[in-house]
């Protein structure tokens, strides 16, 4: 209890002394992140929580790659497969060596607040607010010499597409509002039938994090999907975030679906781990209260696990994944600082 | 009955003789804009509080708008008053007590609109809501303040 007075008093200064500074427009404290030597391991330090006035943005300058590659060990060589997309965010291999490039970029945000303005504006500058082709490209390179013989635009038309997972000729594409299946036949360069939907997905008004990761289960009868929250940290009210934030699994047959996974705030990623067949995803955590925290994170999803979000803030393996998602028992387990 | 009524000639005309000789023409507009700003401030003051009992991000929205509104009033407002000023029309001399008093309301407004700027529930509470309610007090005090030292010396009103 003492610790913590003395903690909370000393914090008080530094903070009021922020908080002076920045209201003169000089903002400027702990804007640089941690080692990130430091911080891996099943128990990885958090640094302590900060409540900025303006939080620390780091925009990435837009540049283009020109004749430069990546520099890569020898043996190993990297040079665009192609070039030109419309805001391309995944990718996906069909079995023959097709690759399909997904270009598409999520809907225009509302504005709610005077930040929305700026954030629109800092999104923009770091080349965020692109236009998305909302189309998928097939890419074809049948002699392997790595530059395609073939580029077809496989499916247009459609509405901020992310996820595409195969299941015998059963094409599925995770809308941002809805999964839809398409028919596809090994070889096809094109899918022109009417899709049919198997199931809505949280979509707008406000649909803040909009990409749904898609995944299908070894066996085919299930599909994982990825769904962000509809927030950074549940400002636009906790009715916003209903079945969000979550990992869900639906039934291929039916379209039914049940939240396999909660807490999570932006799975944007999902994948098998080929050895243990357990389900694996890279969640995307909050922003605004430093630079490592909260930190984004790869881990296995339990059935039915908790993942920390919005309530929780830990790095610890052992209560990632818990199946509680009461708040005193997170509260007593998440480390706010730690030394 | 008849004294009463002379009583009251008497003063008034007292009153009218301690005016300035040289009056300031025409109204100066900034006096306008600082009472709309005050009434922004104030009213998220209100829906600060409405938050904080209800935790409705809808009131938190009504109170960034209206700190924002506030202090675009208030921008304005230091533009005219500066205009005014250096144009020596409409304003004889500042009125250091209200300049100082308004310009410290604004400077916290200005930093709880970044504070209001910040996600969820720390948007307001603890530290939104204090600004705002220091804001309240800061104007009321400045107008009580420089209310009774301007109107003893009639100047700079």
């Amino acid at each position: 209890m003492m610790h913590i007075l003395k903690n909370a008093r000393s914090a008080k200064l530094p903070r009021l002394a922020a908080l002076l500074v920045a209201g003169l427009g000089l903002a400027g404290c702990n804007y640089e992140g941690g080692d990130p030597r430091k911080e891996i391991g099943a128990n990885p330090p958090l640094p302590a929580l900060q409540q900025y006035l303006v939080p620390p943005i780091q925009i990435a300058r837009v540049a283009a790659w020109g004749n430069e590659t990546p520099a890569v060990p020898q043996g190993l060589q990297v040079h665009a497969l192609a070039t030109g997309f419309e805001h391309p965010r995944s990718l996906y291999v069909l079995p023959n060596g097709d690759v399909l490039v997904v270009e598409s970029n999520g809907p225009k945000p509302p504005i709610n607040r005077p930040k929305d303005i700026l954030t629109d504006w800092v999104t923009w500058f770091a080349g965020a607010a692109a236009k998305g082709g909302n189309r998928i490209t097939l890419l074809r390179d049948s002699n392997g010499d790595g530059i395609p013989d073939l580029r077809t635009v496989f499916l247009d038309h459609l509405n901020s597409p992310f996820g595409v997972a195969l299941v015998g000729n059963d094409l599925y594409v995770a809308n941002t509002d809805a999964i839809i299946r398409y028919p596809y036949q090994e070889g096809q360069t094109s899918i022109t039938a009417p899709g049919t939907k198997l199931t809505d997905l949280p979509g707008g008004p406000i649909n803040h994090h909009w990409t749904k990761a898609l995944l299908a289960s070894p066996d085919g009868s299930k599909l994982y999907v990825g769904v962000g929250s509809n927030s950074n940290i549940t400002e636009n009210g906790i009715g916003a975030e209903y079945e969000r934030a979550a990992i869900w699994e639906v039934d291929r047959a039916s379209g039914a679906h049940r939240i396999f996974a909660s807490g999570t705030r932006n799975p944007t990623g999902l994948a098998w781990e080929p050895e243990t067949r357990k389900l694996w995803a890279v969640v995307n955590e909050r922003d605004e209260i430093g630079p490592d925290l909260v930190p984004d994170y790869l881990t296995s999803v339990q059935d039915g696990g908790f993942y920390g979000w919005p309530i929780a803030i830990t790095a610890s393996i052992s209560t990632r994944g818990s199946s509680r998602s009461d708040p005193i028992w997170w509260a007593k387990r998440s480390r706010r600082t730690t030394r | 009955m008849q004294q009463h009524a002379t009583i009251a000639e008497t003063s008034f005309i007292r009153d009218a003789d301690l005016r300035p000789a040289r009056r300031p023409r025409g109204r100066p507009i900034h006096r306008i804009l600082v009472s709309f700003s005050a009434a922004y401030f104030a009213g998220a003051l209100v829906t600060d509080t409405l938050y904080w009992r209800m935790l409705d991000v809808m009131w938190e929205r009504f109170s960034i708008w209206l700190i924002t509104a506030g202090l675009i009033m208030g921008g304005l407002a230091i533009i005219a008053y500066v205009i005014d000023l250096v144009g020596g029309r409409r304003i004889d001399r500042p009125a250091w007590p209200r300049v100082i008093g308004y310009a410290i309301a604004v400077l916290l407004a200005l930093t709880n609109a970044f504070v209001h700027s910040r996600d969820a529930y720390t948007a307001v509470v603890p530290t939104g809501l204090m600004l705002s309610a220091l804001v309240v007090i800061v104007l009321v005090l400045t107008a009580l303040v420089a209310g009774a030292l301007t109107n003893r010396h009639r100047f700079g009103v």
